[in-house]
């Protein structure tokens, strides 16, 4: 080793051919060192983010020292390594993803003891990365990056030819980390907060439905917006219930980032789950709330639920914690009333009673997260009043969604995110005018449109389930007709006169016998359940027409 | 939305296949291969509880025929039970079909038929 000891600060472990070096208290040329001070302290460089920044701090390093190689290494807490993140003149350091263990090697020595090394003969020193040695590097001249106290990474410079780095190299190399560290830790933060951000985004997007259900009787619009800066737990569901139920969710998970959006995905599921079972809304929420309790991390929610009958326009809710649903309906519309209950998880054996009511043709329910009314220094009330007056007109789902938005969405985004959801009882119109595909699927949704048809027409219970079994029969029929291997469809059509009410089922297939005993039987429950019952066959296709009078006329 | 369940159990000399929802030309094939399938080759006979079936037309009927069918040739019985006033009940009194298999009320009334007829049969 050719070094002078007397430079050797700390050397108690240091391997074969490495020297640490003391920071050289002088430097020969003043105006030197004022310029190389501002090459590393210049303001731009802290606007940069952090790839950029690794990139200029080496070309300014490279040409303030004159070296050809130069090198950063981050530290990953996690591993205990290094991990090479910048170079020039030795790129496949990066290229190759080169790890170093702490403690061990030139770069890991920096790092482990937090001194500064000189190596003025690579090839008779204790080097760990095969690449400085590939890369025919002779002489070697590290720093550690510390932030605080707290050891960020490594930045070393090597030279080709033989080179003596001096105290004033060493002075210059120093400046540079210490400028460059503080910059290096700060974009490296925001790199980590814009990643996490992105995960949570496309978490909270993907656990999001990514359609809304198409169930006849029902408009349903939704829309979630992220806050400005943060990724929350908001959510919503429409899915479909057992006997043409409709439920509808909105919800808020107490937190933000990757947690929330990841707790917001068993919530709905959760909830999606007992709702099938047939539990009423209260009863859900309930369930859902001793679903978190039982989670092993503490987590609160708050949520509304409701389940719209389609078959009595019927509307039951219930709330845990969540701001009152809003009923759309002109000049009547208002906030509904709710029973206060405590938010999913806050106590053991929350209560959620339900309340219920009858949704008119044309009315909507409006559920909403607080993100949408809460203003810092203004009364709750106050924004949910806002947002009464925003919706009192809107006359579809996605026009209630709209006017929300445009009204409380303040210009400069949102502080929390928001998730917003309109449910619409539709209007039942006076005549059917259906075309339909051919497939055997289409046979529930005609049961729901024409239940909802004829009850608005005034048919009872019993009128309703013959109806709808012969119109169902007869629409069957249809389907079976339409064995092309071209997607088909057929027409299905119903007006009522005087309390007689008149169906017609029309394909463009071509009519097949009966088949076995089963189609027979589909033609008696068409005559048994039907006035009357007129089958016209023709080469274009086959049409039934069903008349029925109405019972209580 | 799946529009019907079912629901398979299994008693000492029967098994139990509680349907619900609705069941149309969508769905009922399966509902009769997936109760055959269950079925045991040592069970005296099944019990298809539609007492939860809201919805039942032609197409149904016709599969419950072949249930019939099947198990009579492996020598099972099965016993359908049928509320009055239901809407299978209703269903099949409009398509005026003869009864495809033994009606009960009720599950317990179902078994005990089971237990009844393979007592008259030993």
């Amino acid at each position: 080793v050719a070094e002078s000891p007397s430079r050797q600060v700390r050397k108690p472990r240091l391997g074969a051919g490495q020297i640490a070096l003391e920071p050289s208290s002088t430097i020969d040329e003043a105006s030197e060192q004022v310029r190389t001070s501002y090459r590393f302290s210049d303001p731009a460089l802290s606007e940069l983010p952090l790839e950029q920044l690794l990139d200029e701090l080496l070309v300014r390093v490279q040409e303030a020292l004159a070296v050809d190689t130069v090198a950063i290494l981050l530290y990953d807490e996690e591993a205990n390594q290094l991990v090479a993140r910048a170079a020039k003149g030795i790129e496949e350091e990066v290229e190759q993803g080169v790890r170093l263990p702490i403690g061990q090697g030139f770069a890991g020595r920096i790092a482990g003891e937090r001194v500064a090394i000189f190596i003025a003969d690579v090839d008779h020193a204790d080097i760990l990365n095969p690449i400085l040695r590939e890369k025919r590097i002779c002489s070697l001249l590290g720093v550690p990056l510390i932030v605080e106290g707290t050891l960020i990474g490594v930045m070393h410079v090597g030279s080709l030819t033989p080179r003596r780095f001096g105290p004033s190299d060493l002075a210059v190399l120093q400046l540079a980390a210490a400028r460059a560290a503080p910059a290096i830790e700060r974009a490296q933060l925001l790199a980590a907060l814009e990643h996490e951000h992105n995960v949570s985004m496309v978490l909270q997007r993907s656990l999001l439905p990514k359609r809304l259900v198409d169930v006849a009787g029902v408009g349903v619009a939704a829309r979630y917006l992220p806050a400005r800066e943060e990724v929350g737990g908001d959510w919503y569901d429409v899915f479909e219930l057992p006997r043409g139920r409709v439920g509808v969710v909105i919800g808020d998970v107490v937190g933000h980032g990757i947690a929330a959006a990841a707790l917001m995905g068993r919530l709905r599921t959760a909830l999606h789950s007992y709702a099938i079972e047939s539990h009423g809304p209260g009863r859900t929420l309930e369930l859902v709330d001793r679903f978190v309790q039982s989670l092993s991390e503490p987590a609160m929610a708050t949520a509304a639920y409701a389940v719209f009958d389609t078959y009595t326009s019927k509307i039951s809710y219930a709330t845990a914690g969540h701001l009152p649903p809003i009923a759309i309906s002109g000049a009547d519309s208002r906030v509904l009333e709710v029973t206060p209950a405590p938010p999913l998880g806050a106590f053991p054996y929350g209560r959620c009673p339900e309340h219920e009511l009858e949704l008119a043709s044309g009315e909507m329910l409006f559920l909403y997260t607080d993100g949408l009314v809460e203003r810092r220094g203004t009364p709750l009330n106050v924004g949910i009043d806002a947002l009464l007056e925003a919706v009192r007109d809107a006359r579809s789902p996605e026009e209630a969604c709209t006017l929300a938005l445009s009204a409380l969405v303040p210009r400069d985004g949102l502080r929390d995110d928001v998730a917003i959801v309109a449910l619409q009882n539709a209007a039942v119109p006076a005549e059917l005018h259906l075309r339909l595909p051919a497939e055997p699927k289409t046979l529930a949704h005609v049961r729901r449109v024409l239940r909802r048809w004829l009850v608005a027409r005034g048919a009872d219970e019993g009128d309703v389930a013959e109806v709808t079994i012969a119109v169902s029969e007869a629409c069957a029929n249809a389907i079976e007709h339409a064995y092309s291997p071209a997607p088909a469809s057929f027409e299905l059509e119903a007006f009522g006169n005087n309390g007689e009410i008149t169906v017609a089922v029309r394909d463009e297939g071509r009519w097949r016998a009966p088949r076995g005993t089963n189609r027979g039987r589909g033609l008696a429950i068409m005559v048994a359940a039907m006035d009357d019952v007129q089958i016209d066959r023709t080469s274009t296709g086959t049409e039934v027409v069903m008349r029925r009078r109405l019972r209580h006329t | 939305m799946s529009l019907a369940d079912i629901q398979i159990t299994l008693a000492p000399h029967a098994l139990v296949a509680r349907v619900t929802g609705e069941v149309d030309m969508s769905n009922a094939e399966e509902m009769g291969a997936t109760v055959i399938a269950a079925t045991p080759t040592d069970a005296q006979g099944v019990v298809l509880d539609l007492s939860g079936v809201d919805y039942l037309d032609s197409a149904g009927i016709y599969v419950i025929y072949g249930m019939r069918s099947s198990l009579q040739a492996r020598g099972q019985t099965l016993v359908l039970v049928i509320p009055p006033s239901s809407p299978v009940h209703d269903a099949l009194r409009l398509s005026g079909a003869e009864r495809p298999g033994e009606m009960v009320r009720t599950v317990d009334d179902a078994l005990y038929a089971i237990d009844r007829s393979s007592t008259a049969q030993t």
